[in-house]
């Protein structure tokens, strides 16, 4: 079969998979009812209603503040983080870097509200430090907190981005730095990072991304204070007129989209010179730790102080919760500690299922899901067409919609796409959504990977006779083979702790942890909640030890 | 506990020995129960969570071998917006259970709903059933929650008016330390503050005392009551009573109010829908909640309050007449709810809203 036929039936099914809802979408905001209204008609009305709306003005700057903040708190700390763990003689490197990776375990809900327990006006640590102070210095639900809180959680995107890419630089040019006698930071800011660029703005750029679709966070810390972002703004509006208004999510939605689309373009014009940055040649790649000196236990302070307030504090909060039956000002938590919630747990089969269906939506979906990117990102790689830009576009689009209505309109997917209805009360239905929601998240990973290839180890293949395929399949692939490991391992994250994209698709079958985690909030059965969110968190920990004892390295 | 179960299992002794149709229920209503076994399934969607659920299905599978219950829970936008979508692709749920009432009465008043006339009707109050199509299944008093550690006894507000003239009173104390559902953010909360505003003329002070004391308004009760029993927040207003019954049942510092002026009264409404693939089976289902062996499972097991007046328990009609007499006040099931979906009243009264939580 021609290679071009092989990539084009590749990015036809992408295309079909994320333009169908999408369209949808797009389609239904112009409407002034659900579009499988008889009643429904064109109409400019939802765009003028909601553009009238100054709640959604206000969201909207909300927004803003807390994309570009989360990603100029995370961004630096991520690269730096990359830096010290993979270019450095660090002490601890081998146990921290599983730990790092854990804020990217736990589901945003779970963080925050493992956050109010701890830190809240009444929280374990805030009564201490009232009691010794007296007073309270933060305040958990301003929006500089639910900034400072999402930059810290989204340090470990940018790591993994920037890891990734270090990893694959050899040492040559640091040690020539150090031979000109320039410091380990000088080195860091001057020769490291900017070798990898790119990789650092895939990644700055997608935590700008996770700002406009952060959901459990706000939902949670902005509540008591109505602070509204785009993505609870929906939930506002979807009550302002009593009935859900498809037409209305699907305007903020379009706006998203509008507003996120030149991010994607200004993205692409920065990587055009992708070929600059490339470091595996033909020849060896040789790493030595570059030594750090009294800095190593700094820079060691610092991070054991990052992983305190992202990991510890709220994981604490959470765990202490799952064990009482009540807590706060004036409850002695000797006296209320139970183990009624786990035993609970086994009350529900449904959840009971759920937990396996995760870990198999994680494992087996999550290895699928890299494959389906991996043929993607092949298809479009050392590509020179106009299409490349088109195939950018597609994936980053799915991104921009909140992960509840992406599950919405999957969800009239599988209804009014009749060939497959009969799949909508199966797993798959889950695993299509949440791998078209991270496509973008997912072709990043892949693509950041697949630059780090130079083009004359694939050139040297062809030169010799072999067809493009066998040349990807037989040189790129290979090549790339940490990055895939790294990549299925994220994306196991990823769909274990995903919480909002499930929800549509929860029934009898499809449970996953993270669409219960969402309804029993909403029930108030708060009990449960924090311990399934720990026999969440452990689940991961026990999957991601298990991947560490059976050799899987995380990096080469 | 055990007491419970030897209870339960007596009735179903009691049930089994007796033949399939239920005392009372006409001669042919075999017929639906051999109908509905050889449909052998039931699809049902609702807001109430499957622990408390769990003993109701679970029973009635019991009851009627060979039907299998499909239960969801979800919350009450998901189940409208799934139960829409999908009856609109020609294939859904059979059974529709939500506490969103006004949600309910809307998908009966757009013709989603099978008519069909339940055994039960007389057993029921009038304002529990809407065109033989929608049925209120629970008589669910909405409450006041505190934390019992911290409020002062004397503080505990018995009625309404009481709750007002508290907050004029200590402003200070109670600043920020108020919970409520918002409104507009919260279909339910919407309803309650609306009914709130047709039974008692003083509400609007009411809520301009929220807004002066700065009450945080929340979206969930979970998100409530798990604050009032921190001290976060020291009094939850307006709260399912089931939800709290559940609550303070594990947490001894919640404690509950039923107001002595009015206790609003809500219900979850159950219909079945029109394109039902299992009509047969969806019938047994709704009389079995209505029935008299589904509401005492509701009033001792479920916890959401029974609605017929020959069923004891601690969540029962009789259980809220003892505690507030005839002050009950029931939503009633009809057309009077679709108003509050009206478009402009709606955004009328947020408006209003709005203005009463800056103390206008």
């Amino acid at each position: 079969m021609p290679y071009a036929v092989i990539r084009f039936s590749v990015l036809a099914v992408m295309a079909v998979a994320v333009l169908a809802p999408l369209s949808l979408v797009g389609y239904q905001s112009f409407l002034s009812a659900p579009f499988f209204d008889s009643m429904a008609r064109f109409t400019l009305d939802a765009y003028r209603f909601v553009l009238a709306e100054s709640d959604f003005w206000t969201a909207f700057g909300t927004t803003l503040i807390v994309a570009a903040g989360m990603t100029a708190i995370a961004l630096p700390l991520g690269a730096l983080l990359a830096f010290l763990m993979v270019r450095t003689d660090l002490p601890g490197r081998a146990w921290l870097e599983p730990l790092i990776l854990i804020p990217l375990f736990v589901s945003a809900v779970v963080l925050a509200f493992g956050y109010v327990v701890a830190l809240g006006p009444v929280g374990i640590i805030s009564t201490h430090v009232k009691a010794v102070i007296g007073f309270l210095p933060w305040n958990i639900y301003s929006l500089t907190s639910l900034v400072v809180i999402a930059g810290l959680a989204h340090v470990p995107h940018v790591y993994l981005y920037t890891a990734a890419a270090l990893r694959g630089l050899a040492s040559d040019m640091e040690e020539a730095a150090r031979v000109a006698g320039a410091g380990p930071w000088r080195v860091a800011f001057n020769v490291s990072l900017p070798m990898v660029m790119p990789s650092m703005l895939f990644a700055g750029v997608l935590v700008f991304f996770l700002g406009f679709e952060l959901f459990g966070l706000p939902l949670v810390l902005g509540d008591p204070q109505g602070l509204l972002v785009l993505t609870t703004y929906l939930y506002k509006l979807t009550n302002k007129l009593g009935v859900p208004s498809y037409q209305l999510m699907a305007v903020v939605v379009v706006t998203i989209v509008a507003v996120t689309a030149p991010l994607v373009y200004m993205q692409r014009a920065l990587l055009k010179q992708a070929q600059r940055y490339v470091s595996v040649r033909g020849k060896g790649l040789k790493q030595a730790p570059l030594p750090l000196g009294a800095w190593r236990y700094v820079a060691l302070a610092g991070i054991l102080l990052w992983f305190a307030i992202t990991v510890i504090v709220p994981i604490a909060g959470i765990t202490l919760r799952s064990f009482v039956v009540s807590w706060g000002e004036g409850v002695k938590l000797m006296e209320v500690l139970t183990l009624d919630h786990y035993r609970e747990l086994f009350d529900y089969p449904n959840i009971i299922r759920g937990i396996l269906n995760t870990l198999g939506i994680g494992v087996i979906g999550g290895a699928i899901a890299v494959v389906c990117y991996t043929a993607i990102a092949l298809s479009i790689h050392r590509w020179q067409s106009g299409w490349t830009r088109v195939v950018d576009y597609l994936a980053m689009a799915p991104r921009a919609m909140p992960g509840l209505v992406a599950g919405l309109a999957m969800l009239w997917v599988f209804l009014f796409f009749k060939p497959l209805s009969p799949l909508k009360a199966t797993l798959f239905s889950v695993w299509l959504a949440y791998t078209i929601v991270w496509l973008a998240y997912g072709m990043r990973l892949i693509s950041g990977t697949l630059l780090q290839v130079g083009p004359e180890l694939e050139e040297s293949a062809r030169t010799i006779g072999a067809s493009a395929l066998r040349t990807q399949l037989d040189v790129t692939v290979p090549l790339i083979r940490y990055g895939f490991i790294a990549s299925w391992l994220l994306i196991f994250l990823i769909f274990v702790r995903e919480y909002s994209t499930g929800v549509y698709l929860l029934g009898p079958g499809t449970e996953v942890i993270g669409s219960l985690l969402v309804s029993l909030w909403g029930t108030g059965a708060i009990d449960l909640v924090s311990a399934l969110s720990v026999v969440n968190v452990l689940m991961i920990a026990f999957g991601l030890a298990v991947a560490l004892r059976l050799g899987v390295r995380l990096h080469g | 506990m055990r007491k419970l179960s030897m209870l339960a299992a007596a009735l179903l002794f009691s049930f089994s020995a007796s033949a399939q149709t239920p005392s009372g229920y006409p001669a042919d209503y075999s017929k639906i129960v051999d109908a509905a076994k050889k449909e052998a399934k039931l699809i049902v969607y609702a807001t109430t969570d499957a622990v408390a659920a769990g003993p109701l299905i679970k029973d009635f599978e019991a009851l009627y071998p060979g039907i299998s219950v499909e239960y969801s829970d979800l919350n009450s936008t998901e189940v409208y917006n799934r139960f829409i979508s999908e009856s609109a692709a020609g294939s859904t749920a059979d059974v529709i259970w939500s506490s969103a009432m006004d949600l309910q009465v809307k998908l009966v008043a757009d013709g989603k709903a099978l008519t069909y006339a339940s055994p039960e009707i007389p057993n029921l109050p009038k304002w529990a059933v809407w065109k033989n199509e929608a049925y209120g299944t629970t008589h669910e008093p909405i409450a006041f929650v505190y934390n019992k550690r911290i409020v002062p006894a004397g503080d505990v507000p018995q009625t309404h008016a009481d709750l007002a003239k508290l907050l004029a009173a200590k402003p200070d104390f109670y600043k920020g330390k108020v919970t409520a559902y918002d409104p507009e953010r919260s279909g339910v909360g919407f309803l309650f503050v609306n009914e709130d505003v047709k039974n008692w003329p003083d509400a609007w002070g009411l809520f301009r005392e929220f807004g002066k004391t700065g009450a945080r308004l929340y979206t969930s009760a979970g998100a409530m009551m798990e604050r009032v029993g921190s001290g976060e927040h020291l009094i939850g207003y307006g709260i399912f009573g089931s939800y709290a019954l559940g609550r303070a049942k594990k947490d001894p510092g919640i404690g509950i109010v039923l107001p002595k002026d009015y206790t609003l009264v809500t219900s979850r409404v159950a219909f079945i829908s029109k394109q039902a693939k299992n009509p047969n089976a969806a019938k047994l289902f709704l009389d079995y909640i209505l029935s008299k062996r589904g509401q005492t499972i509701i009033a001792n097991q479920a916890l959401l309050y029974s609605l017929r007046d020959d069923v004891d328990g601690p969540a029962s009609v009789k259980a809220v007449r003892e505690e507030v007499g005839d002050k009950a006040r029931p939503v009633v099931i009809g057309p009077d709810l679709l108003k509050g979906l009206d478009q402009m009243n709606r955004l009328a009264f947020l408006k209003k809203w709005q203005a009463a939580m800056k103390g206008q």
